[in-house]
């Protein structure tokens, strides 16, 4: 492998080039309509100048709190203060970087920055100031990092905290440009996957508005086939009168024929037509009656950033500059270069801080939009979708609909069947024409659909596979991808084969797991929730009480483990009151943050089980507003205790890990509770009743 | 004529139709109150008006005249942070932090009302307020360790 890289001139100053061998630090693309960047060209992260040192996050920060993590690695390896380390957002004037997603930053650059850090210390050791220095890779071993030493495992107050609390500029929407105006751009009443374009306005009436400065008709690239109308004001409030005001007709093609999205995706319904195409899991197992035969329904879901998509273009001298809130810079630059047959080198993307990302932002969308305005009007444009855009016209978490059948022997499974239908992750309908969409159906399958299906027990004569069908609204990734809904199903029919056994859920677990890693944080979740010496299921006056535990792997690199205990009441309302939750990601570099990991995890755990949904009406997204796709509240929140593994173990991700346990461990805490197994989610607290 | 943050300021007359939200973000520059959904659900507007936390993306500029209102920007003395935003930073509440000035905003109006709230008048207070990274916990620690701290 190669581990040479350089450290180069960089005018003034003394800048260093991170190399590494992409054979080792690479992964698969998780965004495939992005070629996989040059790790090699990942460049330029760390600089040195007059005693301070810059580091560039080659990362999008969206509340992971990367930059608290990498400034931690930076300031070990170089051996010097807090203080010392400037941290900057990067731009697309930099060399590209892979998206930020999957859980990979920690796994991926730890040891890239940790190897160019060490070489820019050796070199100021050694009294140069400027020019280019080689960075030869050392042994792990000889990094600092990786023997624990100054800030790892430390827990420092957080990058970019004190502008948060104080309320400084740092996302997107908070970028001023003197003549700045403010844009939208509306779309049909619509779904995305329906061809629409606005027809006729009452543009007269539209002028009548104060603070009206023009109607856009060259609006942008459509998002999925919906052509929109652009609209341009002096003060974002005017927005909403001309929107009024133009009263566009829209012609709108006819409905979906997916437009009953549930039906579309039932499973039964699939499996009754033949196999389904793609394979996860290739045992066969045996005919015959089964012991478990579980349906599990989840349904879209909104990622439900408080953030609403925003992006400030300024188009000036022959070069756009935009300003973004995105999981990915270079894409954007890269499309909207495309989009306006404009040069790269004419589009300058900078990241802002993300307001919450969970997967959504990794397209180019408002980003667009606000190009397309700025290019109209030769100002700078500042869009910022609101909250109903955002559902409308964002993907999503996909639909999915399970069936899983389990038979057991002597407390084992000896056979297991999953069939899953949803709709494309990966793949996603938001940025593949249907066309390409039928070619990586063919040859591909959908890697983040079926992430998860294969699951980290040993249960013999084990098949899992799974089908994607284009919807009418537009689904892709959303934190932990198709992780999160297998887990929810596998972890269900699983608690249901260990009551079919009459063994205890956490020992049925361990006598199926080969792996050790997940054997511990299972053994240790059961530790600290006291799992053998409390009952799982209780009667507290009319309260009904119950324990559920569950576990998985992430990635195949990341593990968790979650003991939840509800309390149901007799109406059926369901209070989670209690969440356990163990996790081991290798060398853990901030405690606290990869904690603060898994209490997202957690609530986005809860969130699956009690509240996320997302409603359609005729194919297009119904929802306006958190009253209509509800997230959860302070006044849900359980209390909740973790435990970190600390191993010696590579450092991986932990942004997505605990996905795969929580939802289950709710869901058979429920179980547990009234006897009732949910296979339709969210929960319906009807069914839950006394 | 108002109080924005001790400072006498006028509505231009173009702005008063506008919600006091638009008009701190565009008008005065004050970009710590956040547009989350623009009908008062998410709290992520949150200021302070009148020693109210109020959700200024449904507040009319219009209706501003004779008020105090306070904003993040004007919490800290200096240097020196307000109690409530030490605690946010003790307890490293913030993920993403879009949602966190309406929390720290409503946790203010909170305490200044309540110095000794009960964990049912936490909740109470801050129920309004969404955030969706998963926070929650850590803002109840952090209105805890305030509250000793006020």
């Amino acid at each position: 492998m190669n581990r040479r890289g350089f450290l180069k001139a960089g005018g003034v100053g003394l800048v260093a080039l991170i190399g590494g061998g992409a054979a080792v630090f690479s992964q698969v693309p998780v965004i495939p309509s992005r070629p996989e960047p040059d790790f090699e060209a990942a460049a330029g992260w760390i600089a040195y100048r007059d005693g301070r040192y810059t580091l560039t996050l080659p990362r999008a920060e969206m509340g992971q709190n990367i930059a608290t993590a990498m400034k931690q690695i930076a300031c070990t390896e170089l051996d010097v203060d807090w203080d010392a380390v400037d941290v900057e957002l990067h731009d697309t004037a930099r060399a590209g970087v892979k998206p930020t997603v999957g859980s990979e930053s920690v796994m991926l650059f730890t040891e890239p920055l940790a190897q160019a850090c060490a070489a820019l210390r050796d070199a100021v050791a050694a009294g140069r100031a400027t020019g280019e220095v080689e960075v030869v890779a050392r042994p792990r071993s000889a990094l600092k990092v990786f023997q624990r030493g100054g800030a790892i495992g430390q827990s420092p107050v957080i990058a970019q905290g004190l502008e948060i609390v104080t309320g400084q500029p740092i996302y997107a929407a908070d970028i001023d440009r003197p003549g700045m105006l403010f844009g939208r751009v509306l779309r049909a009443p619509a779904s995305t996957e329906v061809r629409s374009r606005p027809v006729a306005w009452n543009a007269d009436a539209a002028q009548a508005v104060a603070g009206f400065v023009a109607v856009v008709e060259d609006a942008g690239p459509p998002i999925g086939q919906a052509q929109g109308l652009g609209i341009v004001a002096s003060r974002p409030g005017a927005l909403d009168a001309i929107a009024e005001a133009l009263a566009v007709e829209w012609d709108v093609g006819s409905d979906h024929p997916r437009a009953d999205v549930g039906a579309a995706i039932d499973v039964d319904t699939a499996l009754a037509a033949g196999p389904l195409p793609h394979v996860s899991l290739d045992g066969a197992p045996e005919d015959g009656a089964w012991d478990v035969d579980l349906r599990v329904d989840v349904p879209l879901a909104a990622h439900g950033p408080i953030e609403p998509r925003a992006a400030v273009a300024e188009w000036a001298d022959e070069r756009l500059t935009i300003w973004a809130g995105s999981q990915d810079v270079f894409y954007i630059r890269d499309v909207v270069a495309d989009a306006f047959s404009l040069g790269a080198d004419q589009v300058l993307v900078q990241s802002c801080r993300v307001g919450g990302g969970f997967g959504g932002k990794t397209i180019c969308t408002v980003e667009a939009e606000a190009a397309a305005l700025s290019l109209a009007l030769s100002a700078p444009v500042k869009v910022q979708w609101t909250r109903p855009q955002e559902f409308a016209l964002a993907f999503h978490r996909p639909p999915s609909s399970h069936r899983i059948k389990a038979r057991l022997q002597d407390g084992r499974v000896t056979d297991w069947d999953h069939a899953q239908v949803s709709s494309h992750v990966m793949f996603t309908s938001a940025v593949l024409p249907s066309w390409m969409q039928r070619g990586t159906d063919l040859f591909a399958g959908d890697g983040g659909v079926e992430r998860g299906m294969a699951v980290p027990y040993r249960l013999g004569r084990a098949r899992a596979a799974y089908d994607a069908l284009r919807l009418p609204v537009h689904t892709g990734p959303w934190r932990g991808l198709g992780a999160g809904p297998n887990a929810l199903a596998t972890e269900s029919a699983l608690d249901e084969a260990a009551r079919v056994a009459g063994l205890d859920p956490l020992a049925f677990r361990l006598a199926h797991i080969d792996d050790p890693r997940l054997a511990a944080v299972l053994e240790e979740v059961g530790r600290i929730a006291d799992w053998s010496g409390t009952a799982q299921s209780a009667q507290r006056g009319e309260t009904r009480i119950g324990r559920g535990i569950a576990c998985g792997i992430y990635k195949e690199v990341s593990y968790a483990a979650t003991v939840a205990e509800v309390a149901v009441s007799p109406d059926g309302r369901v209070r989670v009151t209690h969440l356990w939750c163990t996790h081991e990601c290798g060398l853990v570099v901030n405690p606290d943050q990869v904690k603060a990991q898994c209490e997202g995890n957690l609530l986005w755990s809860l969130g699956m089980v009690l509240t996320d949904d997302l409603p359609l009406d005729r194919g297009r997204v119904a929802a306006e507003y958190f009253s209509d796709a509800p997230i959860p509240t302070l006044t849900e929140t359980p209390e909740i205790t973790i435990a970190l593994l600390d191993t010696d173990n590579p450092p991986v991700g932990a942004g997505e890990t605990a996905m795969v346990s929580g939802p289950g461990a709710i869901a058979n805490a429920i179980r547990a509770a009234t006897g009732h197994r949910l296979s339709r989610f969210p929960v319906d607290v009807t069914e839950l009743a006394a | 004529m108002f109080r924005l943050n001790g400072q006498s300021e006028d509505v231009p007359g173009d702005w008063s139709d506008e919600p006091l939200l638009h008009l701190l973000r565009e008008h005065f520059g004050l970009k710590g109150a956040k547009f989350g959904c623009g009908v008062g659900l998410c709290g992520a507007c949150k200021v302070i008006v009148d020693g109210e936390a109020v959700r200024s993306c449904t507040f009319p500029a219009s209706a501003l005249e004779g008020t105090e209102v306070r904003t993040i920007e004007g919490l800290a003395r200096g240097e020196n942070l307000h109690p409530v935003q030490a605690a946010w930073l003790a307890e490293a509440v913030p993920q993403c932090g879009y949602c966190q000035s309406g929390q720290i905003m409503s946790a203010v109006a909170l305490l200044e009302q309540n110095p000794a709230p009960s964990d049912t008048d936490v909740d109470a207070a801050m129920d309004g307020n969404l955030c969706r990274c998963g926070t929650y916990t850590r803002i109840r620690k952090a209105i805890a360790r305030a509250t000793e701290a006020v």
